[in-house]
């Protein structure tokens, strides 16, 4: 099988991954949780993951927290960030992930910051332009899952650091392929998956914490610290880790930090963009396609979008799958993003690479494509 | 030979600080800190010897660790508190 879809979860890990969670599976207990080997085993493995995440995204240890994915991980920052009542300031580019979270917070008013995909400085202008008195926090996400659009976070968090206001960064799609550096672009909370470009399991994530951002649990209970109180502890990272750890997870995704790190971020960003610029190429050859790419891929990451004349996005991707060809076709949980590039009633087909996908395997679909469009 | 715990608020804290210390050529080793003087249960602490306390506490000094309190372990099994910081 061809896997083409490793924005939603990268299937090919490293070797070095699965072989740490099956040894955690047998061999460590839980962090914290008595003096014995397996506990302290485990949570020198928790330890240094917190330290790997802290050297790939600039904040110190005890700021990094796991969590189960990066949804978690954004439920958390914007139950801790947003109360009701609160205008907050969004890109047209978000996830359900931030959408579905801020719609159960009462009475709040959602400003959109957006513009047509790959116009990054069309976007920052409606940024400037919402960005008022009133909004008490700003999210955005650094990579549109379905256009592989990288949105200029950077200018964003100029914006907010200069006005005093919070801003959470969803780095689900940049993590491990983009540098992801918290201290400088100061943000209150940046959330990320484990399973996707970082290669760890699937139910990891890291939650990364700013400096003086107030921080509201989702969920309490045992912690390994401060046992007799009644209240969670006021410290990170046990104030957001109630509970029993992943522990196999974590030990996964320690390695697949391992790996991004021994590769160099700008090393899969090159390999990811090489795959998309051959599969913009030929795409944009077939008649009937349309293909949603940045000019040189100036803004793009190794997520493309494509769509096929006549013919439902899903079917695509059904026949995809028929030849072997594992893609996401649909919405991609971003209706948001859809609406923005005014694909909200067709939706799009993804293809989306990782460090192990070839330039052969972009030919495989091309080819594939071509007898699609030829028989549709 | 006398030993010195150097209490952190977590486990994560002790880890933090015996890495750092590590680091500084220091040797540390963490543990749990007796019942007796984790206060509100669950602590972490980190030991060294009385030969690296000094050294220890002025690499600790400088690094964000949150209060840490120091004790100093008794022939008889019990703890002094020394150093609060």
């Amino acid at each position: 099988m061809i896997y083409f879809d490793s924005a939603a979860t990268t299937l090919q890990k490293p070797s070095t991954v699965g072989r740490a969670s099956l040894y955690a599976l047998h061999h460590l207990s839980t962090p914290g949780r008595g003096a014995h080997k397996p506990a302290a085993a485990a949570a020198r493995v928790a330890f240094d993951c917190r330290e790997e995440a802290s050297a790939l995204f600039h904040v110190p240890p005890e700021r990094v927290v796991f969590t189960f994915n990066a949804t978690h991980g954004l439920n958390i920052a914007i139950k801790s960030l947003v109360h009701p009542g609160d205008t907050v300031l969004i890109s047209g580019y978000e996830h359900n992930a931030v959408a579905r979270p801020l719609s159960t917070i009462p009475n709040i008013d959602i400003k959109l910051a957006t513009s047509a995909p790959f116009e990054p400085e069309s976007l920052l202008c409606s940024f400037k332009e919402k960005l008022s008195e009133s909004v008490s926090v700003v999210i955005c996400n650094h990579v549109s899952n379905v256009f592989g659009y990288i949105l200029p976070v950077g200018q964003i968090a100029d914006l907010c650091r200069k006005r005093g206001i919070p801003f959470i960064l969803d780095a689900s799609q940049s993590a491990g392929t983009l540098p992801v550096d918290c201290e400088a672009l100061g943000t209150a909370f940046t959330a990320m998956p484990g399973h996707k470009g970082l290669y760890g399991p699937q139910g990891t994530g890291l939650l990364l914490c700013g400096e003086n951002a107030p921080v509201h649990t989702l969920m309490e209970g045992g912690t390994g610290s401060l046992s007799a109180s009644m209240e969670m502890p006021d410290f990170l990272p046990d104030r957001l880790e109630a509970g029993t750890h992943n522990i196999t997870g974590i030990a996964g995704l320690l390695e697949g930090m391992r790996f991004i790190h021994g590769k160099t971020i700008g090393d899969i960003l090159k390999h990811e963009k090489t795959l998309v610029s051959r599969a913009v190429s030929g795409l944009s050859s077939m008649a009937g396609v349309r293909v949603f790419a940045a000019e040189h891929l100036f803004c793009q990451s190794g997520v493309l979008s494509f769509q096929v004349n006549g013919m439902d996005c899903e079917e695509v991707g059904r026949r995809l799958a028929q030849n072997g060809i594992a893609v996401r076709a649909g919405l991609h949980c971003a209706p948001l993003a859809h609406y923005s590039a005014g694909t909200l009633e067709e939706g799009t087909v993804r293809i989306s690479f990782s460090a192990f996908n070839t330039l052969r395997e972009v030919d495989y679909f091309l080819r594939a494509m071509q007898e699609i469009v030829k028989n549709k | 030979m006398t030993y010195y715990l150097i209490t952190c608020r977590s486990l994560t804290y002790a880890q933090r600080a015996e890495r750092i210390l590590g680091r500084a050529g220091i040797t540390a080793q963490i543990l749990r800190s007796p019942k007796s003087i984790s206060g509100d249960g669950c602590g972490y602490a980190v030991r060294v010897s009385e030969r690296w306390l000094s050294a220890a506490m002025k690499t600790l000094k400088q690094e964000k660790l949150g209060s840490i309190r120091v004790y100093q372990t008794l022939s008889d099994g019990s703890y002094n508190e020394v150093e609060q910081i």
